[in-house]
């Protein structure tokens, strides 16, 4: 796609796909044949012919925790643009929530995704909060035609990870 | 071996006194609900189970999920019946129960038990079902007692709404003969989307059914497997050689009829059978044998031709010993057929050499309706075929009419 803005990261961030806990990804109304990874896993988000798909309406709850805490930059969204997502919410370190419950807290930050976004500019989130994110939901509340189906191509998140101790350096001190 | 959490909606509405699911729609679907606790619990330890009521004073959850089968028990009873069941409500609440489940790893379903008839509108049901499939709950319904026009189509649209990939199903039960647990055993609600659970259901099909029912030869496969094995496998022999057995003798039967017909109509020579079946014609008259003993006859022979395959001869002694008594050329003639078909290894050529018994072939024909032995024209062909297997029929000729000139 010739049109699509060269996604360059930001400075300092890293493309966080290599953190994601992939046994504990999940995602709400999607349709089988069009997953969840197909949005989010690399190699997969890049496939044109790939992207994921609301079911039943056109929400999308989905689901991200992180192998560690990590802080939250920014976040390209891309899709087409009829059916990409327009309203946006994220909430950090909130688990399990459901569509019914997703409107009783409020939302860590809230995106209006351009059509610029869509094609690939990233959306600048509020850096403060995101300082601590151990999951990360994603609520996809509509989309840009306000129709009944969904279209994400690709899910990418930026930003950087906390300083924790890695276990397999901890060495026991020899007694003396 | 899904990992499930599953919600059980028990319908106790007025319309659950009614009998006509022995000993009545109530005690039936308690019965249906037992067994499917034990199912879910078995198939994987970790699934939970709960159970609400939907009717009574309102919707009450008596049990949340758990996988303690004791204590899911023990709350059916004691269960009391009264006013309508609130359908919706009941699956709204059960989607709450499950939302609150504590291991979150578990796939939600809920088992709706339907038996009094259904007031909402099929829109209505078709929005609940969007809203279970998008949480993805799967659900099943149990389509029992009540049938008013409408209420089946309704529960079909409904779990159509909610399903997805298969995950959901819908059974309907009519009142009959059969338990409610019976029917639902052997639906996909009980052996779940067709993985696991089925070695449960066949223990609790024998469990109902008293264990004779539903298995061959009263065996149950799971106490002795090898008894059943054997016995199923000499049913199985006894039936091939059975049919064989009858085949040969349609086969036979057609032959000789068609060999019939062919020498009244075109001479045709071509038919080895045709020429043993005149030439025997002729013999026929000579002995002159009555219905009586041509049919024990062809009945001992169609048994030796049995043994001539697969070496019984031991049956077609016993017959034959019976006409023996009667008849001692019968004896004789028996004997000589044995003899002959006994040291065959082909049916083929086994069936021939019978078909060459004179006896054996003047019996068929004299069964058969349309062959008549004192047919001038059949008399004809005969002389002129005679010569082909004169010789052999000679030898046969000689000692049975000595014995019969005694």
């Amino acid at each position: 796609m010739a049109s699509v803005v060269s996604s360059a990261i930001p400075r300092g961030q890293v493309d966080l796909v290599d953190f994601v806990d992939w046994s504990g990804v999940e995602c709400l109304n999607q349709t089988t044949s069009h997953p969840l990874a197909n949005a989010l896993k690399q190699g997969y988000r890049d496939d044109d012919g790939l992207h994921l798909e609301s079911d039943a309406d056109q929400q999308l709850l989905i689901y991200v925790p992180f192998a560690q805490v990590i802080k939250l930059h920014s976040a390209v969204i891309t899709g087409p643009e009829e059916e990409g997502p327009n309203t946006v919410k994220l909430f950090a370190n909130k688990e399990h929530m459901g569509f019914s419950n997703v409107n009783d807290y409020p939302p860590s930050d809230s995106l209006n995704i351009s059509l610029d976004n869509l094609k690939g500019m990233p959306v600048t989130l509020k850096y403060v909060k995101f300082q601590n994110v151990r999951s990360l939901t994603i609520f996809i509340e509509d989309n840009q035609a306000d129709g009944d189906v969904t279209k994400v191509q690709k899910i990418a998140l930026f930003g950087t990870t906390v300083d924790t101790t890695n276990m397999k350096d901890l060495k026991k001190i020899e007694e003396h | 071996m899904v990992l499930e959490a599953t919600m059980i909606c028990i319908d106790n509405s007025e319309w659950m006194r009614n009998g006509d699911y022995s000993p009545s729609r109530f005690q039936s679907q308690a019965d249906a609900i037992n067994l499917i606790c034990g199912a879910k619990t078995q198939s994987n330890p970790e699934n939970t189970v709960g159970v609400l009521t939907m009717a009574g004073k309102g919707v009450r959850v008596l049990v949340t999920p758990t996988s303690d089968l004791g204590k899911i028990l023990a709350c059916l009873h004691g269960l009391d019946i009264g006013c309508e069941m609130n359908l919706t409500a009941g699956i709204q609440v059960a989607q709450l129960a499950l939302k609150h489940r504590q291991n979150k790893k578990q796939k939600q379903r809920i088992i709706v038990f339907a038996g009094s008839p259904i007031k909402y509108e099929k829109k209505t049901l078709e929005a609940i079902g969007r809203k279970l499939k998008k949480n993805s709950v799967a659900l099943d319904v149990v389509d029992f007692g009540e049938s008013d026009d409408g209420k089946a189509e309704k529960l079909e649209t409904l779990v159509a709404s909610v399903n997805n990939n298969d995950n959901s199903h819908i059974v309907h039960v009519s009142p009959g003969p059969n338990a409610l647990s019976d029917v639902l055993i052997s639906t996909p609600i009980f052996s779940g989307d067709g993985e696991g659970g089925s070695g449960f259901a066949a223990a609790a099909a024998a469990a109902s059914a008293g264990g004779v029912s539903g298995f061959d030869f009263g065996v149950d496969p799971n106490l002795d497997p090898e008894l059943a094995l054997a016995l199923r496998i000499s049913m199985e022999e006894e039936r091939a050689r059975q049919e064989a057995a009858a085949k040969k003798a349609a086969e036979e039967a057609a032959k000789v009829e068609t060999g019939g017909e062919q020498a009244s109509s075109s001479h045709d020579t071509t038919m080895s059978e045709a020429v043993n079946t005149s030439a025997v014609i002729a013999d026929d008259k000579r002995q002159n044998l009555t219905d009586d003993e041509a049919s024990l006859l062809e009945q001992a022979l169609a048994m030796s031709m049995d043994g001539a395959k697969s070496s019984s001869v031991d049956t077609i002694d016993a017959d034959m010993s019976d006409a023996t008594a009667e008849d001692p050329e019968l004896a004789y003639a028996l004997k000589m057929s044995v003899q002959e078909s006994a040291g065959d290894s082909s049916t083929h050529s086994g069936m021939n050499k019978v078909l060459e018994d004179q006896s054996f072939v003047s019996s068929v024909l004299n069964s058969l309706p349309g062959v008549d032995p004192n047919d001038p024209s059949l008399k004809d062909f005969l002389a002129s075929l005679q010569d082909q297997s004169e010789t052999q029929q000679k030898q046969k000729e000689d000692s049975p009419e000595k014995d019969g000139d005694k």
